[in-house]
């Protein structure tokens, strides 16, 4: 542990990640305190630039406080990313351990099942899934997981693979070890790291597909995502530049932010880089 | 005479942050035309990187700090780099350990061959296309017209050393630097190509810089010898001197620990046997849907007996089903056909649940000391894993831990460590420790010195003869090396292609081989018979 | 395993993938509230139970499920992806008519993609570590962090807004009936902004890719024995280096292709590109949801056969497949 986290901070990276990171979750977190009205409150004239009295992120084409608009905005992306990823992971996790240690029919099914979701256009059977379901945060968030978890299962199922054949894992088996004991003290430990890693950088892609979703219209007509913002905006971008290009920045730096995180403990957690 | 190439006062350092600040710590070092240098040494020893040095190949980090090499007179490590890549490969070539690593899996074997000529010469694919077939057939390959075609997985190993030989001789070099060139090889292969450089060298009249961890080698291809250790020469000379009557106390301790393929041990009176195995049988499928599956008989209606107190050897080259056996033994894999009969009981079929009374008593020993302990337990955790398996008290456990890691000659205090901060050799004697833990009958060691520098070896081996003796263990000892199996082994077994070829006592299989394939194998035994008694 | 053998299996797996496409879009099709009958007649603003019952009939709504799939199945097989609620025509004529735009776009992206992001990757992989490296290194990670929805956007507002140099919408200039090479020139021009937006996030993809595979390459005995050889850094770097990272590139991009199908559904939407991705769009707002199925099944049998292409090419590239890999 103590190594761990000196490696994640040896380097300015993972440190500036965390840091706008934990920003960004206090203003989701405050912003029914900081803003109790909600982003659909109408406060002046539209399409007001950053800077007039009272609005520091401008307006927008119904005259709607920006700024509310980007806090509100940030619950939507977080709450949406970590949870679909985290229902990813859990599917993918079970899924692919079982298939990698136990292999057999269950591992063959599994592999050609991620390999379909790998070969089929992920993003238009997800258009597919939200618009047959009816656009809501619900359909976005359970959309979302049933197209990424096969990316989870496909690495803790080849994480588990190969460890099941590494002698300490044999060893185990001859100490007459349990199955479940095996996988859960000798196996699992040894492949979270990566699991961790590719949960880290999903969270960030969860967002950026919510944010292409509510982008195209298929978002919860009822929440204000920065996606919806910036496909509200579209008319209006010719002439207030701001109404688009701070909805798709909060994005940006969430994103970036979350990778940041991912490339630091994809450092921190590789036992090369902690000798 | 004057030396074809010397290296002087060599330092090579290592990246900060490394272990020790030079691998190679002022060496000086001369080879004489037509003669052959062995460079010996454990792992660390920086004679590895001594070679690469000569031919500017040091690793990213790596680098020859001071110190010079002159080839003919000039200082390599001061050419610029095309008189350095046109010294590469025409004066002096380079082969190494692994063959199949050091060749383009994608290139043709004939388009690598014709891309070293032509980057020297001036001459057309064709004819660079017959010379390399040339080359080939001095190398003994058969039918080089076709082999010039197919592509580096498609040789077996010994093909692949013989085509990278041949490449590397492809423009007449002077010197030919041989990185452990037979590490990777069967023993019966290891011979051949030890000959075949032999030969070349002989016919061609050119030096060889010959680097290896093998003193039977050394006793086998030595004009002259010199021992290297912790990045110093210790010794240096003769090769009949250095065997024969070697002054460094290293050295001499280095050519003690090697087996010497005699059998020293007496079968031990045979109670009736703790374990029979009856035509066990284990085949593998491979292939699929188009080609049309196929089942490799790994392991074809084997026999054997194993009584309390003796140690059974089982050798063989890879491919013949040795390692497949012992997992079948200990039931980490389910064999096919045949029985084992385990006191009485036949586990050869048995269920998990069933079984698991009895997994106790069978244990085994594993061949690499770094993937068979868990990277992220403690030694402590490790130990008792078995124990706390079979609802052992915790206490209870650790008490016996300490004892057991005494035994193998382990500071109990050591327990909290984790894996990573020990040494291969340590790393064996946990294994061992894990294995003693659960008080079993039959010990199986699957190779378990082969990755462990010759010194280590031998203390290894010792431990487990001495366990074996005090806890009146039945062993079955996994091999691929002759000389180990003749110091630990009352009886042996050879096999191949997944039979049994031959078995009996060590010593009337060693002193009078019955087969064929067992005969070779002895005669394949690097430097036998060579080396002093120290 | 021969090469012929490797691509018969790939070639199963192709058919495979495609029928378990037409098997997913059955159950799609019962995801969504109410069934076509309801839908046909919501449309209609016209629903009686006696209608509703033979529009069921009309449809073979009201036979078990096995016949309604094994009829949806022969439909599709003939080619009937059913009908648009809105054009009342074939699904099928709809997509057709836009999937060359859709083609020539995503093809366009493809090409950049990979000759981009080859040729960035060598170049931070020539000296790891260096200031073109890192920097690389952080503007791939800028590039993956950017919806590419709004890198379009962005794109446009500074080329098209403030710069003025490219159009900012369509296939074409409307109404200037331009022909010839006039006329292709004019498609070129209009084609570099929603082209190079959908490229730039896979450049970062291959340039990263690329980055990692020449390293891993580059630490391999077989670059040493190049060396030892006496060849030049240059054939060492393209025989030996390149060569051997450009397989697992191969099967990248047929990997890729199924995301760049999905960036394309974007950024047409963002350029008014008339492809296969704007009208997804026009299905969803219309919520014409044959349609909109209809362009799922399509783009997956596309891009399976797109990756049918790369796993020929990578037998070719690496001559291991034989050893069953």
């Amino acid at each position: 542990m103590k190594d761990f986290l000196r490696v994640f901070f040896s380097r300015p990276i993972p440190l500036v990640g965390l840091v706008i990171f934990a920003v960004i979750v206090a203003l989701a977190l405050l912003a029914p305190l900081l803003f109790g009205r909600g982003p659909f409150i109408i406060v002046g004239m539209p399409l007001l630039p950053p800077g007039a009295p009272g609005l520091l992120a401008g307006s927008d084409v119904l005259g709607r406080d920006m700024a509310v608009g980007l806090a509100y905005g940030a619950r939507i992306s977080l709450l949406v990313g970590i949870t679909s990823t985290l229902c990813a992971v859990g599917i993918g996790v079970l899924l692919g351990a079982v298939a990698g240690y136990y292999g057999g029919w269950l591992d063959d099914l599994l592999m050609r099942v991620t390999e379909f979701f790998q070969i089929i256009p992920s993003f238009v059977l997800l258009m597919v899934l939200v618009a047959f379901l009816q656009p809501s945060l619900s359909s976005t968030v359970i959309g979302i997981a049933l197209v990424t978890w096969p990316q989870v299962a496909r690495v803790v199922r080849g994480e588990f693979l190969s460890l099941r054949g590494r002698e300490f894992v044999q060893a185990a088996r001859t100490l007459g070890m349990r199955d479940a004991r095996i996988i859960f003290t000798q196996v699992l430990p040894n492949a979270l790291p990566p699991i961790i890693v590719v949960g880290s950088m999903m969270v960030g892609s969860a967002i950026l597909t919510e944010s292409a979703l509510s982008f195209l219209g298929l978002g919860d007509p009822n929440l204000l995502s920065w996606g919806s913002m910036i496909g509200g905006s579209r008319s209006a971008m010719w002439v207030a530049w701001w109404t688009t290009v701070l909805p798709g920045l909060a994005i940006m730096i969430t994103v970036l932010a979350l990778n940041f995180i991912g490339d630091g403990l994809n450092d921190a957690l590789n036992p090369r880089r902690r000798r | 005479m004057e030396p074809l190439i010397a290296i002087k006062d060599l330092i090579v350092s290592l990246p900060p942050g490394a272990d020790r600040a030079h691998a190679v710590d002022g060496v000086s070092l001369s080879i004489l035309p037509n003669e052959i240098l062995c460079i010996v040494g454990e792992s660390g020893s920086g004679k590895s990187l001594t070679a690469h040095a000569i031919m500017r190949l040091l690793p990213r980090g790596v680098s020859a700090s001071s110190g010079e090499i002159l080839f003919e007179g000039t200082d390599v490590l001061r050419l610029s780099p095309s008189a350095m890549r046109k010294l590469r490969g025409a004066g002096v070539a380079m082969i190494f350990q692994d063959p199949m690593a050091a060749l383009n899996p994608v290139v043709t074997i004939g388009k690598q061959i014709t891309e070293q000529i032509r980057a020297h010469r001036a001459i057309s694919e064709k004819a660079a296309l017959e010379q390399a077939a040339g080359l080939l057939a001095e190398m003994g390959l058969k039918d080089p017209k076709a082999l010039l075609k197919s592509f580096p997985h498609q040789l077996s190993g010994g093909q692949r050393q013989r085509v990278m030989i041949a490449m590397a001789l492809s423009l007449s070099p002077k010197l030919l630097i041989a990185d452990e060139p037979t590490t990777a090889l069967d023993v019966t292969t290891q011979a051949q190509i030890l000959k075949l450089i032999k030969r070349i060298q002989t016919e061609r009249q050119m030096s060889v810089l010959f680097i290896t961890h093998d003193f039977g080698v050394v006793a086998d291809m030595a004009d002259r010898v010199a021992v290297m250790r912790h990045g110093r020469v210790v010794e240096e000379g003769g090769a009949s001197d250095v065997l024969g009557d070697p002054k460094h106390s290293y050295t001499r301790a280095l050519i003690a620990a090697v087996p010497r393929g005699e059998s020293m041990l007496q079968p031990v009176a045979q109670d009736a046997p703790l374990l029979s195995v009856k035509d066990l049988a284990k085949n593998f499928r491979r292939g699929g849907f188009f080609s049309g599956a196929s089942a490799v008989k790994a392991v074809d209606r084997v026999s054997l007996t194993l009584s309390r107190g003796e140690t059974l050897g089982i050798v063989g080259e890879s491919g013949s089903g040795k390692s497949t056996l012992a997992r079948c033994v200990i039931r980490l894999l389910d064999p096919d056909a045949g029985e084992m009969l385990f006191d009485g009981a036949d586990i050869a079929h048995m269920g998990e649940r069933q079984l698991r009374p009895l997994r106790r008593r069978i244990q085994m020993v594993f061949q690499d000391p770094f993937s068979s302990l868990n990277p992220r337990q403690t030694v402590g955790e490790i130990v008792i894993a078995g124990p706390r398996a079979y609802g052992e008290d915790m206490k209870e456990a650790r008490s016996r831990a300490a004892d057991i890691l005494r035994l193998v000659g382990l500071n109990p205090e050591t327990m909290h460590r984790f894996p990573h901060e020990f040494s291969g050799g340590q790393r064996q004697r946990i294994g061992l420790a894990r294995a003693l833990m659960l008080k079993p009958d039959i010990l199986i060691a699957d190779e378990p010195v082969s990755a462990l520098d010759v010194t280590v070896q031998a203390q290894v081996l010792k431990l487990l003869d001495d366990v074996r003796q005090q806890m009146n263990l039945a062993m079955l000892f996994i091999t691929h090396d002759m000389r180990v199996a003749a110091q630990v082994c009352h009886r042996v077994m050879v096999m191949r292609h997944g039979q049994v070829v031959e078995s009996g006592p060590t010593r009337e299989v060693f002193a009078a081989p019955s087969s064929e394939y067992t005969r070779s194998l002895l005669a394949a035994i690097p430097g036998r018979g060579k080396l002093a008694s120290v | 395993m021969n090469r012929l053998s490797y691509i018969g299996a790939r070639l199963v797996k192709t058919v495979l993938i495609t029928i378990a496409v037409v098997l997913l879009s059955f159950f799609l099709v019962r995801l969504a509230p109410g069934d076509t009958a309801t839908v046909m007649a919501g449309q209609g603003g016209f629903a009686d139970e006696a209608f509703m019952k033979s529009l069921r009939a009309e449809y073979g709504l009201d036979q078990p499920v096995l016949v309604q799939l094994w009829k949806y199945i022969s439909a599709v097989a003939g080619g009937d992806l059913g009908n648009s609620f809105v054009r009342r025509q074939p699904v099928l004529d709809v997509i057709l008519e836009r999937l060359p735009n859709t083609l020539l776009l995503n093809a366009f992206a493809l090409l950049v993609a990979v000759a981009g992001g080859v040729l960035m990757g060598m170049a931070a992989a020539r000296r790891p570590g260096s200031t073109t490296d890192a920097s690389m290194t952080v503007l791939s990670m800028i590039f993956y962090a950017m919806p590419q929805f709004w890198l379009g956007m962005m794109a446009m507002l500074v080329f098209s807004v403030w710069l003025g140099w490219l159009p900012p919408f369509g296939l074409e200039t409307m109404g200037a009936d331009y022909t010839g090479l006039a006329r292709l020139g004019d498609i070129a021009v209009h084609m570099i902004l929603p082209g190079v937006t959908l490229a730039l996030y896979f450049m970062a993809s291959y340039a990263r890719l690329t980055r990692t595979a020449m390293i891993e390459v580059a630490d391999q005995d077989f670059v040493k024995t190049a060396r030892a050889k006496g060849i030049g850094e240059g054939q060492v770097a393209r025989r030996h280096i390149l060569r051997n990272a450009l397989v697992p590139l191969i099967t990248f991009a047929g990997l890729q292709s199924a995301i760049l199908v999905g960036g394309s559904v974007l950024v047409e939407n963002v350029f008014s590109w008339p492809g296969v991705g704007t009208l997804a769009y026009e299905a969803v707002t219309t919520r014409d949801n044959p349609l909109l199925l209809g362009i799922f099944i399509v783009t997956a049998v596309l891009v399976s056969l797109f990756n049918l292409v790369t796993d020929i090419a990578y037998s070719i590239a690496d001559p291991r497949v034989e050893q069953g890999r």
